[in-house]
């Protein structure tokens, strides 16, 4: 029956109640739409450096990820790919023959990675092909480069142009080479687009003078939970190798993710502690209004402790009605954003610049519903306490004949 | 015969230090058990104190209050709520009942402080609602009763607690000739039937005509005690 009491008390001043109500919804929405916002953001970002840079796990000869000198090619490389190949698991493997080098036009030079790839294979394991904003991801044709628009800006170039890649074979000698632009890609990431061009891995090995050697494995694979154990099982069949991870090769990246969590509590509390002030306001003109009720109810027999309880489970009750109010805001909103997307095209020059898309897709996280309501409910608590001694103070004699 | 309430020399004064007002001004009064009390006198001659300072809603400032034999002058405040709980039954002047629950709640909600199963609960407040002829008006809530029923059922539920007596602060002031002669009616009965005491203070001369024994306060004493004859 306290529950009772407690739930229709709540009720008595229906617009002071649905206020508070409503403030902790939207205080709630606020917080939790934002960690949607975030996560979403996070995601796209993670899953275009994956598809574009990362790829789900590298293999690595260890010498080669120190000092990139490409007599250090991976020794076995033709038989880990071709394994990998007929494992149902992966999606796609590409051997990559990786030289640092300079890539020059008639006016300008810059500074890349040349990444020599099987069009074929690479297709299954990057996005690139799929970024293509002027010609083809390789005819076949001889001598052909695949560069970003970014870079094809700086050096002043368009479609069929010639330009020529300089770097060292693996005698230490300067080798040049004379390619035309079969393509010009945009992904996600500029910087990306500025650093990397893509030629036939053949042509190129054949300069360098690695033959057929590869420095470079990157492997997609059809579900990406997999990954950790995948990594693992590699490692262990090819104990001489370097084999990492997407988290292992871009860290900071997944930090992101376990960061962005914290700030979440962090922002959350944050509001709720602003909605508390709210909470205790609320409580507290309800205490003193009903100052005589609560001095004829201890005069009849309701003692402290029940007094206490009962104020605050009117807090509890008020403030925790405005979770589900605030969860299902949530859940409406972001289910019809993630279907639709939000355009920030508006700054998406400054975001793609950092990599990040123009549409971001918030991604709901259900797993924060329990934690967020049970922080409410203890500011609702804490909220209740001074409102709750206030309404202990009142003297039943005093109280009941007050006017 | 031991007396169900004895007041020894009790003395109540308001603002001690500034200018002091003696409200209570040692009273010596004792009750039986049965008695059919009213405690008389003009307005601010110290009614209410006395009320207070029996009921142990407010402690005296010297002087002691036996309620069967127990001191309650020297209980800690919430110690006195669970005392009054099973001791004391309370009708006030206005706004005796819970206005959020019905009429049947409210008569309840002292068994429920008192843990009393729920069936008992239910059945013990019909009962009593029916005793103070409000079986119809069970699931009302206070607002869509009358004034004269509010203090029915603010009757039925200081019974509800099975006191030991019942304090009521001029019960009837708010109440119009019917609705006082018949709650007086209503007390009456209880008092007669169920041997309920009760103690009321009043200014009303026909209530006071129902009282058996009147005493009389004037400036926190008492000048008279007697015990009058009932007609009825
Ligand atoms: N809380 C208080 N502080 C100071 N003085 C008070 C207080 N309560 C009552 N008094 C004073 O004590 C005296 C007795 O008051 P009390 O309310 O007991 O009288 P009463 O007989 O009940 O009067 P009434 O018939 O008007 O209800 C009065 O002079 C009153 O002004
Ligand atoms: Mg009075």
């Amino acid at each position: 029956m306290l529950f009772k009491v407690a739930w229709r008390n709540i009720w008595r001043n229906k617009t002071r109640s649905i206020v508070v109500i409503a403030s902790v919804a939207v205080g709630l929405f606020a917080g939790m739409f934002m960690m949607a916002f975030f996560m979403g953001l996070v995601k796209q970002e993670i899953s275009s450096a994956v598809e574009t840079q990362l790829s789900h796990i590298q293999i690595h000869n260890p010498a080669f990820a120190d000092d990139k000198e490409v007599s250090d090619t991976i020794a076995n490389a033709a038989a880990i790919i071709e394994k990998l190949k007929n494992d149902s698991t992966v999606k796609g493997v590409s051997g990559r023959v990786v030289a640092a080098g300079m890539i020059s036009s008639s006016s300008a030079a810059m500074g890349v990675e040349i990444h020599g790839i099987n069009a074929a294979d690479e297709k299954k394991v990057s996005s690139i092909s799929g970024e293509m904003k002027e010609g083809i991801y390789f005819s076949g044709k001889k001598n052909e480069i695949v560069i970003g628009q970014k870079l094809a800006e700086k050096l002043g170039v368009k479609l069929h142009s010639k330009i020529v890649l300089t770097f060292q074979s693996v005698t230490g000698d300067l080798t040049a080479g004379s390619y035309r632009i079969a393509g010009i890609f945009r992904s996600r990431n500029s910087a990306f687009d500025e650093m990397t061009v893509f030629t036939n891995d053949n042509e190129l090995g054949q300069l360098l003078g690695t033959r057929s050697g590869i420095h470079e494995i990157a492997v997609i694979l059809k579900d990406d939970k997999n990954v950790n154990n995948a990594a693992t099982e590699l490692k262990k069949q090819n104990p001489a190798l370097l084999v990492q991870t997407w988290t292992e090769l871009s860290p900071e990246m997944a930090l992101i993710t376990g960061i962005f969590d914290q700030i979440m509590y962090i922002i959350i509390g944050i509001i709720l502690l602003a909605l508390m002030f709210s909470i205790i306001n609320t409580m507290l003109m309800a205490v003193l209004e009903r100052q005589r009720e609560f001095g004829m109810l201890m005069a009849i027999g309701m003692n402290k402790p029940r007094v206490f309880f009962m104020v605050v489970l009117e807090s509890v009750m008020l403030t925790c009605a405005g979770i589900p109010v605030g969860i299902l805001l949530t859940i409406g909103v972001v289910e019809y954003l993630a279907k639709h997307g939000i355009d920030m095209s508006a700054f998406s020059k400054a975001l793609s610049q950092f990599g990040f898309s123009n549409i971001v897709y918030p991604e709901l996280q259900t797993s924060m519903f329990l934690p967020i309501s049970l922080m409410t409910g203890l500011a609702a608590i804490l909220s209740a306490i001074y409102p709750a001694v206030k309404a202990l103070q009142f003297k039943p004699a005093v109280a009941i004949h007050k006017i | 015969m031991s007396y169900v309430i004895e007041a020894h020399n009790l003395t109540k004064i308001y603002n001690p230090k500034t200018i002091p007002v003696y409200a209570v001004n040692g009273v010596d009064l004792q009750v039986e058990e049965g008695e059919f009390t009213a405690l008389v006198g003009p307005s601010g001659s110290g009614k209410t104190t006395l009320l207070n300072l029996i009921g142990g809603l407010d402690y005296p400032t010297t002087g002691d209050v036996k309620i069967a034999g127990v001191d309650i002058t020297k209980m800690s405040e919430n110690k006195l709520i669970d005392f009054r709980l099973q001791n004391i039954g309370f009708v006030f002047q206005a706004y005796n009942l819970i206005p959020v629950l019905t009429a049947s709640e409210n008569v309840e909600f002292v068994m429920l402080m008192q843990k009393k199963p729920k069936r008992e609960r239910e059945q013990h407040a019909i009962e009593l609602l029916k005793e103070v002829g409000l079986s119809d008006r069970l699931n009302n809530r206070p607002t869509e009763l009358s004034g004269g029923q509010q203090q029915r059922v603010a009757v039925a539920r200081a019974l509800a607690s099975k006191p030991r007596f019942i304090l009521a602060d001029e019960p009837t002031a708010n109440l119009d000739s019917k609705s006082t002669e018949n709650l007086l009616d209503i007390m009456a009965k209880l008092n007669k039937e169920d041997k309920m005491t009760f103690i009321f203070s009043t200014h009303d001369q026909r209530v006071i005509d129902k009282a058996r024994r009147v005493v009389t306060l004037v400036d926190g004493k008492i000048v008279s005690d007697e015990k009058q004859t009932q007609s009825s």
